[in-house]
């Protein structure tokens, strides 16, 4: 067994992110895909501290800090400046969490995709607002503790579909992705780089602290979201061609994903069995949406 | 090297707060409480190997193309691994985790594959470490004695065989049929053993042309004599001609003498002399030949897959039952009367015991009857003991020679050891007690003390590697990383076609095989540089050179544990930090 993994690693330690947190792997990963000739563009959120204080920086790579809502904006400006000094070739990466990118940033991150701006848009998804206290956004799944949607008060309403927002927008590319499967991240970071105009990567990044989850099982819940299907990965080209990327080696109950994080600890077996249903009809809707073509026979079984 | 960078004055800040230094100033290592620590740790075929092969390691080897060096990794340990790779029962693949998904590896077939390999170096000396003068004896040239002297010969030490017969190799030659051990594969690793230098002195028998005086002039001496007495029938008639025990008639066709074997051959016994002596018959012309057990199939002690190729040759078995008489014609056999058995309850043994059926008896024509009820260890030799210069006679436990965990006799200088001693009854066990005996002598002729051995039913290592003691079950691995494939059967020629001659049975695997299981086995326990760890790390806090020599950089890894949680083979441990501060 070995990896397809450049050796290239443009991420430094040092870094502050907590023990076990998603988001650096994530960026890692990245920086591995795009190699050096890449500015980083990071909006308000965890990766504002992980990147370490002035005048130090984690990333080996020129990178922005800006305001929670700018992320669509700046990226936009930032390429334009590029170019117009002639450097057509450097990636422009945003890089945004759940917060700034389902809340807050919307506005601009679809003003700048409606306009096709050349330049990747990746969502590291830790589902809550994290390092400022674990505050419910609107990619906080439904039934998750938060500080704000406590254990009383769950939430009540569903995660936001952001890559079918970003789909509708009829966008060159997007694609989900996660920490746990490296490679596919990579290739969908590579081929985000050799087309032009707007792409967005979703990830997910779990968040040991804000999920209430053990450091050391951070891969293990990434690669458990995949393998229940509660995070399936896939891409989506131009708004219209689905294909599933990451088939399940065999598909696990939710349960198994829920039950390792403290943020789902209060869920009843009824609700679990809810989310199960709906992971269920998701699970088929996107199935029966791509490319079927690669399907193995065995994971259309529900539970 | 500092990474910190600080600014005296405000002058030389930039206008714009722009960064000119990495992270690597912030030692996050500080934050750890845990910390991972690399710790190879035992594969369960490596714990069930009795010959001590480091499984889980020559098998990275062999999945990295690297042969010869895995082939030398064997020998460290085991000089027979041609022998083991066919004969062996293999308990290691019993033990392997693979058999939860896709079938153990057949580990036998690698070992097979890398003993057949040709041009292979020559087994290592080891640096000379025996004082000046000191010699070795060595009693009985099975696997026992052969392997002792090898590992002794590596270490330097001048060795002497005596085997009471003209030929080496124990019952690995006497007993074995050729249809399993093609006699090259023997012979070319006896000669192995020779040509480090051991004085091979064949045609001695102790008790015989060889006696306890000779003996004295040596400063060790090592007992393997095996178990060279095939227990008897005890029925009236069993002395008629035409009644040959297991072990007389396989020697006898081992070591091409003529033997008659008649038109119906019957066979007693349960277990692998019964099917070796079955199947030989077979081969040597027998019509019927039958095999009849006093308990079912399922008690049987002979390895399965003997059993079952000894039934697709056509040989006939009769469970539950046993004779009561042979009976004779002018002293030679004509037929053998048997009685049906019932099982009852459970013996001490804890298999159920066969109870005579009365009123079931019948007969049965026989040509020729080979009662094969197992072995015991002739140690006629002792009644002469005493008398060479030797105080006392060897004590005897259990019809064995008296062991302890070092090898030694109840006579300081005298070691024992194989089936005459521990009677486990195969070659790597035996390989593996004349290993004991060999690291035993060295350390006695060193006067070292002879204590810290395994004990007797755990395995000792020439050449250890540096492991953890827990084992890895099936249960530890990272399941994630590994998928259900199956395990390759070899070959056998057709059963129409080999119950014909004694050529070999079965085919090894071709490299192809042998690279599939290499890739297959999960390397329990053992880093077998597969990147995981590196490739997750949050903290970019783990380096490596060509996916060996991992190490953890301290001063940036904060403990998170996801190296250790999803190493797919446990090869991290967890250590809280403050064991490692004091
Ligand atoms: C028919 C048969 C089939 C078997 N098949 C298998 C198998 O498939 N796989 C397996 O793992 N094991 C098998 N075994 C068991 C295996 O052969 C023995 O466990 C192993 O050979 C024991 O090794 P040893 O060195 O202790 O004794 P042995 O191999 O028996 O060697 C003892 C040697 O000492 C010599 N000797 C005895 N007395 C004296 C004396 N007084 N003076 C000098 N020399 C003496 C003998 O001639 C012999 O050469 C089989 C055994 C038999 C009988
Ligand atoms: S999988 Fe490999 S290391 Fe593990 S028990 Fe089997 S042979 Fe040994
Ligand atoms: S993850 Fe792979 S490389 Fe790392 S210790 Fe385990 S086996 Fe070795
Ligand atoms: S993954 Fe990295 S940071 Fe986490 S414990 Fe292992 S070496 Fe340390």
């Amino acid at each position: 067994m070995s990896y397809d993994v450049s050796e290239s690693e443009l991420l430094a330690s040092g870094h502050v992110a907590c023990p076990g947190c998603g988001a650096p792997m994530a960026v890692r990963y990245a920086l591995k895909a795009l190699g050096e000739n890449t500015v980083l563009i990071v909006v308000a959120s965890c990766w504002s501290i992980i990147a370490g204080p002035f005048p130090y920086t984690a990333a080996q790579v020129p990178l922005l800090h800006t305001l929670f809502a700018t992320g669509g904006s700046v990226a936009s400006g930032v390429k334009a400046g590029l170019e117009a000094r002639g450097l057509q070739d450097t990636t422009v990466l945003t890089l945004a969490g759940d917060g700034g990118t389902f809340d807050i940033g919307i506005q601009a991150l679809s003003a700048a995709v409606e306009r096709n701006e050349d330049f990747i848009y990746m969502c590291y998804d830790n589902e809550a607002y994290m390092n400022t206290g674990i505050q419910r956004s609107s990619a906080t799944p439904w039934g998750a503790w938060t500080t704000t949607t406590p254990v009383k008060h769950p939430k009540d309403q569903p995660k936001k579909d952001m890559v079918a927002i970003m789909a509708a927008h009829r966008i060159p590319y997007t694609a989900t992705a996660t920490i746990a499967y490296p490679e596919d991240l990579i290739r969908k970071v590579q081929k985000a780089k050799s087309i032009r105009g707007s792409k967005f990567l979703h990830v997910l990044a779990p968040c040991p602290s804000g999920w209430k989850s053990e450091p050391s099982q951070s891969v293990l819940l990434s690669r458990l979201a995949v393998e229940s299907c509660i995070f399936p990965l896939y891409e989506v080209e131009h708004g219209e061609e689905y294909r599933i990327t990451v088939w399940p080696k065999a598909r696990v109950p939710v349960q198994k994903y829920l039950r390792l994080q403290g943020r789902f600890a209060h869920l009843r077996d009824e609700d679990i069995g809810r989310i199960q249903e709906n992971v269920d009809d998701e699970w088929q809707k996107l199935v029966t949406r791509s490319d079927r073509a690669k399907a193995p026979g065995n994971v259309d079984q529900a539970f | 090297m500092t990474y910190q960078i600080s600014f005296r004055n405000e002058g030389e800040m930039p206008d714009l707060p722009v960064s000119s230094g990495t992270t690597l100033y912030n030692t996050t290592g500080t934050w750890r409480y845990v910390r991972p620590v690399y710790r190879n740790k035992t594969s369960p075929c490596n714990v069930a190997c009795p010959a001590g092969e480091d499984i889980a390691q020559y098998l990275g080897l062999v999945a990295k193309g690297k042969y010869q060096e895995a082939r030398l990794r064997i020998l460290e340990e085991n000089p027979f691994p041609g022998v083991c790779g066919r004969v062996c029962p293999h308990p290691c693949e019993s033990e392997c985790n693979r058999a939860e998904l896709g079938g153990s590896i057949s580990i036998h077939m690698v070992e097979r594959f890398l003993a057949d390999l040709a041009g292979g170096a020559p087994v290592q000396r080891l640096p000379s470490n025996a004082p000046a003068g000191a010699t070795v004896a060595i009693v009985g040239s099975g696997p026992a004695g052969l392997s002792c002297a090898y590992q002794l010969a590596r270490r330097g030490y001048p060795v002497t065989v005596f085997e009471a017969w003209d030929d080496l190799g124990g019952t690995m030659r006497l007993g074995i049929p050729a249809y399993r051990l093609p006699r090259h594969v023997l012979d070319a690793e006896i000669a192995a053993i020779a040509r480090l230098g051991v004085e091979m002195c064949t045609g001695r028998r102790l008790g015989d042309n060889l006696s306890t005086a000779d003996l004295r002039a040596f400063s060790a001496v090592f007992l393997a004599v095996g178990q060279q007495k095939s227990r008897a029938l005890e029925v009236a008639g069993e002395d008629a001609q035409g009644v040959v025990a297991g072990l007389d008639f396989l020697r006898r066709v081992n070591l091409g003498m003529p033997v008659e074997v008649g038109a119906r051959v019957a066979v007693v016994g349960g277990g692998n002399t019964a099917m070796d002596a079955a199947r030989a018959a077979l081969r040597l012309g027998a019509q019927t030949v039958t095999v009849l057990y006093r308990r079912s199939r399922y008690e049987m002690p002979a390895i399965a897959e003997e059993v079952q190729e000894a039934q697709d040759e056509g040989i006939c078995f009769e469970f539950l039952t046993t004779p009561v008489r042979v009976l004779t014609e002018d002293g030679a056999i004509r037929g053998l009367q048997c009685v049906r058995m019932q099982l009852g309850a459970p013996d001490g043994t804890g298999r159920r015991r066969p109870e005579p059926l009365a009123g079931s008896e019948y007969t049965l024509n026989v040509d020729v009857l080979i009662p094969a009820l197992g072995q015991e260890a002739d140690l006629a030799f002792l009644e002469h003991w005493a008398g060479g210069g030797l105080a006392q006679t060897l004590s005897m436990a259990n019809g064995l020679l008296e062991t302890d965990a070092a090898a030694q006799s109840s006579q300081t200088g005298i070691f024992v050891g194989g089936d005459s001693a521990t009677g486990f009854g195969t070659v790597a066990h035996a390989v593996g007690s004349g290993k004991r005996a060999a690291l035993a002598i060295d350390r006695y002729l060193h006067g070292e003390d002879l204590n810290g051995f395994p004990a007797l039913d755990q395995h000792v290592h020439a050449a250890p590697r540096d492991l953890d003691p827990a084992v890895v079950r099936f249960a530890d691995l990272n399941l994630a990383y590994f998928e259900e494939l199956p395990r390759p059967e070899p070959k056998q020629r057709p059963a129409i076609e080999r119950k014909r001659d004694f050529a070999e049975v079965t085919d090894g695997l071709d490299e192809q095989q042998v690279q599939q299981e290499a890739h297959r086995c999960f390397s329990c326990g053992t880093c077998n540089g597969c990147d995981t760890c590196w490739l997750y790390c949050p903290d970019v806090s783990i380096s490596r050179v060509d996916h060996s020599d991992y190490q953890v950089n301290y001063d940036y890894c904060k403990g998170c544990g996801i190296c250790a949680q999803e190493c797919p083979r446990r090869a991290i441990v967890m250590e809280e930090e403050l064991k490692w501060k004091k």
